[in-house]
């Protein structure tokens, strides 16, 4: 599966390619290590520390503290990790899915997921 | 000689598990879900299998993008579950097949296939969920399982039509392994659905509807499908659901579909199940 330069071959959908694995590499081990105990500890203490100790760039940190879930995947971030985040400041998976689509959470559950609300 | 009396399909959205957990089954979002599994567990009730392999991927929870293996297969005595972020859950651990796990690993490499070979790990509700859903809470699982885990997370991920070759050397594996011991393939994962990017929240219920079709009546078809074919009609997460086809592969050309459920969404996904048996085998009432 080639890569178009800067273009993902089916749109709006980045494949988590060597590109994609190498560049969010830090995020990914930050938030792989939230499934400590201790880590989720130290994370919930001091989350700029926590996130120093894996070496996050300024705009790693910022994506990853803002809670910006369409940056950190534009970063590389990979939700299955990502996702561990969740766990200590919960987040309803479908409300990461609205804030990537650019959709309102009510919108985003009526119109991708069929749902009545 | 071990005995392969059914293949069996499901997704294994974690979101099923937290809601058995936090006691939801029964409300109007999840009810139908459920109960539309109720047929699968009782067909397991009556087919008593002793083992179970279940084919699923890891969720960036048992490895890390540190070491990606494609296929890996377990031979543990135990798998325990893993804490995914917020601490195992209180499930059984799963006793392993230990015995047929090297058995099948050796059937594999005799097939040139090359799995990583794993003696100690966890598991997550990639196998957790699926287990849940056909045989319940019990205080104990009463089958041994045999997970095989495949990398459909990091690209390369590996083509459709290595998972249905897979299956077959799944079946030769089973068919040469010297027990009277029962065995049911679990495919899971799927069906369409998509956690990143803009496209997120996709799901194809059309697709998955005609996947739950092919999967019986057109496997072929399913595995000379391309890995961006699987993308783009069920998502980018959604392609994961070509592992059903290791399950596939284990099974006669020839089937007869037992049982099968679709409902959407369960969580951000469309969520299906199907029970098959052999044409060949199947019970003479329910062939007809």
């Amino acid at each position: 599966m080639e890569e178009k330069p800067g273009q993902d071959r089916i749109p709006d959908t980045p494949l988590f390619d060597r590109k994609r694995s190498l560049g969010g590499y830090r995020i990914n081990k930050m938030a792989m290590g939230l499934s400590r105990p201790e880590n989720r500890e130290a994370f919930k203490q001091d989350e700029s520390a926590y996130l120093d100790r894996f070496g996050l760039t300024p705009e790693e940190k910022e994506a990853v503290m803002t809670r910006n879930w369409r940056e950190m995947v534009r970063l590389g971030g990979n939700l299955f990790f990502i996702l561990k985040i969740s766990a200590v400041d919960p987040v309803r998976i479908t409300e990461i899915g609205a804030h990537q689509a650019g959709m309102e959470h009510d919108d985003f559950l009526r119109n991708r997921l069929g749902k009545k609300v | 000689m071990a005995k392969l009396i059914g293949g069996l399909g499901t997704s294994h959205v974690p979101s099923i598990g937290a809601a058995i957990d936090k006691g939801l089954r029964d409300t109007p979002d999840w009810k139908p879900f459920f109960d539309g599994y109720i047929p699968g567990q009782d067909w397991v009730k009556e087919h008593k299998p002793d083992v179970a392999v279940v084919i699923f991927n890891d969720h960036g929870n048992s490895f890390f993008l540190d070491k990606v293996p494609t296929f890996a297969v377990g031979c543990a005595e135990e798998y325990r579950p893993v804490d995914e972020g917020w601490g195992p859950r209180a499930i059984p651990s799963f006793k392993g097949a230990v015995d047929f796990s090297w058995h099948f690993i050796d059937t594999l490499i005799e097939n040139r296939f090359d799995p990583m070979i794993c003696q100690e790990i966890e598991v997550d509700h990639g196998i957790q969920v699926p287990m849940e859903l056909f045989w319940g809470r019990p205080a104990e699982w009463p089958v041994q399982v045999v997970p095989i885990f495949v990398n459909v997370i990091q690209y390369p991920i590996p083509l459709p039509s290595r998972c249905y070759e897979m299956g077959r050397v799944l079946r030769q594996a089973i068919e040469s392994y010297p027990t009277d011991e029962r065995f049911v393939v679990l495919g899971t994962g799927g069906l369409s659905h998509q956690l990143q990017g803009a496209r997120a929240g996709f799901v194809n219920p059309e697709a998955d509807r005609a996947f739950l079709n092919d999967i019986a009546t057109d496997p072929d078809k399913l595995a000379g499908m391309s890995r961006e074919q699987y993308v783009e009609m069920f998502g980018s997460e959604g392609a994961e659901l070509m592992m059903w086809l290791v399950m596939r592969g284990a099974m006669d050309r020839d089937v007869v579909v037992r049982h099968k459920h679709y409902f959407v969404p369960a969580s951000m996904t469309g969520a299906g199940m199907i029970v098959m048996e052999n044409a060949a085998t199947a019970s003479p009432a329910v062939a007809a």
